[in-house]
């Protein structure tokens, strides 16, 4: 960044060009392999303002009957979503938090890794073909996809939690059921209930490519109108997607911040 | 919710709170045609598929080497191009160190726009731009690239001790200077934890970049789905997850030693 080099001792100097020539030469390895010429990226600056002066003007009418109904339908599919990963996360994060169940943990934690793995996008391929065309497919992949990330960070949470308030239950001769319920939960929830909306926010924005592979939502029109180069409308589901993810992001994260300060 | 609280006054807003979820979650679930009996009704289907999807044609896994190094690749290029534009961008967005409050407010924005749409629809964008391919992907995760790291590095960068940036500047250091000698060396640590992290998101993403045209093994995927192969279709799901593990595994080994 600056003319003079950075003082040395701070960052390892040794492990920091090693790295940066590693990558350095990966990427240049890679944008052979892509085809990158420099030709062609020189290009690529007049190409994309070519194209990005076709989506002017917005068609507004395209906006208010075909892509909000679509955005609606993205927020209910990934609300949907969100509800059956809280739901089923509950549970299983209980289960994977090593402090209290050490073996259970294992397997949930290997679980939902593997879960995590595959994008939602391939969970919603096969539901496709299953439950047919169409939002509930979507919202089912992202069910299981929040399950695999809600599972992960709630185990997290609860091996955080303070046992001795669960301790206390038992000691009173409460069951380890009350215990949980009595001792746990009203710890951890306000944080539970964070990532449940963070997670809300991701499944918003993966509702809206799940209709590429026609699990309904905004994404399909996107795809649509770009393929027929109806740009225009392509701008208009591009608009109105920013907005109403800028609105309900703002919203979320404020409720969020409230329930992590208490 | 179930926090102790004075219960008087509270109690009726978290009523009306549950309330309103509930009737969130009913109208959602009515509009997408959520319903349990039709996930049982085609279950037959749904084991049916299973089973053509087993046991996955291992045979195939030879012709997914070539579009999975792309894959890889993608996600590399994606990875540092906006590696190294996400630097400027958070810089610029994090308030002690930002040159004026116009700055910070309009580059604030521009991140959060940039944050709001997903990788895929990146991908369709540049794809129509400039032509179906890896470069497109290629694009696309750059953009999401710095997306993800400037947002992160940002907030890095407003936690920095700012007694050194002061330092630079009192003994006549530029802007630039206080910048490069008093802020970043503070977050160099974190700021290669999220490229990191940055590059495992990638490597998911860049996976299903393939289904709208934009190069990696999701194309092979798309046309295997399309001829109903779904021994392959498995076979790459299977490949999909053992690489994103692996690279995951190594990313998380290389941050732990980071930070």
């Amino acid at each position: 960044m600056s003319a003079r080099p950075l003082p040395a001792q701070r960052w390892r100097p040794g492990f920091a060009s090693w790295t940066t020539l590693v990558v350095g030469v990966l990427l240049l390895w890679s944008l052979w392999a892509i085809e990158a010429s420099p030709e062609r990226l020189a290009r690529l600056p007049s190409q994309l303002a070519q194209v990005l002066g076709f989506f002017w003007p917005v068609d507004w009418d395209y906006g208010h009957t075909r892509v909000l109904p679509a955005i609606v339908e993205s927020i209910q599919l990934a609300w949907i979503g969100t509800i059956i990963g809280a739901a089923l996360s509950l549970p299983l994060a209980i289960l994977g938090a090593s402090t209290l169940f050490p073996w259970a943990a294992r397997v949930v934690k290997g679980i939902s890794a593997a879960i995590r793995a595959v994008p939602e996008i391939l969970w919603a391929l096969y539901l496709v073909p299953i439950v047919g065309l169409g939002p509930f497919a979507g919202a089912l992949a992202l069910g299981i996809n929040s399950v695999g990330m809600l599972s992960k960070l709630g185990a997290e949470v609860v091996e955080s939690a303070d046992l001795a308030a669960m301790e206390a239950v038992e000691a009173a001769g409460g069951s380890r059921l009350a215990a949980i319920r009595l001792g746990l939960l009203p710890q951890v929830l306000p944080e539970l209930m964070a990532h449940w909306l963070f997670r809300f926010e991701l499944n918003l924005r993966a509702s809206a490519v799940l209709g590429v592979v026609g699990a309904g939502g905004v994404g399909g029109l996107l795809l649509n109108t770009l393929r027929y180069r109806q740009f225009e409308m392509a701008a208009a589901v591009l608009v109105l997607t920013v907005l109403v993810v800028l609105a309900i992001d703002m919203v979320s994260g404020s409720v969020r911040r409230k329930l992590l300060r208490g | 919710m179930n926090r102790p609280a004075p219960p008087d006054r509270q109690l009726g807003l978290w009523f009306t709170i549950a309330a309103g979820l509930v009737a969130m979650t009913v109208w959602s679930g009515v509009s997408i045609g959520f319903s349990i009996s039709e996930l049982v009704c085609n279950a037959p289907g749904g084991s049916r598929l299973l089973r053509e999807s087993w046991p996955p044609d291992f045979a195939f896994l030879p012709r997914l080497i070539g579009p999975f190094l792309e894959t890889v690749q993608i996600a590399l290029i994606g990875t540092v191009v906006g590696a190294v534009i996400a630097i400027p961008v958070a810089v610029l967005a994090a308030r002690p160190v930002s040159p004026n409050w116009l700055t910070w407010i309009l580059d604030r924005n521009f991140m959060n726009i940039l944050r709001t749409l997903p990788d895929l629809f990146w991908a369709m964008l540049f794809a129509t731009a400039v032509g179906f391919g890896p470069l497109a992907g290629a694009l696309a995760l750059s953009v999401f690239s710095v997306a993800v790291i400037s947002k992160l590095f940002s907030e890095s960068v407003e936690a920095i001790d700012l007694n050194l940036t002061e330092a630079v500047r009192a003994s006549g250091g530029s802007w630039l200077q206080m910048i490069g000698l008093g802020a970043l060396p503070q977050v160099w640590p974190q700021y290669a934890a999220y490229v990191l992290y940055a590059f495992e998101l990638n490597v998911r993403g860049s996976m299903v970049l393939g289904l709208v045209g934009a190069g990696g093994i999701g194309m092979i995927l798309e046309t295997q789905r399309a001829n109903f192969e779904y021994e392959r279709v498995a076979m790459i799901i299977l490949a999909v997850l053992v690489v994103v593990l692996l690279i995951e595994q190594f990313s998380i080994a290389l941050r732990r030693r980071l930070t």
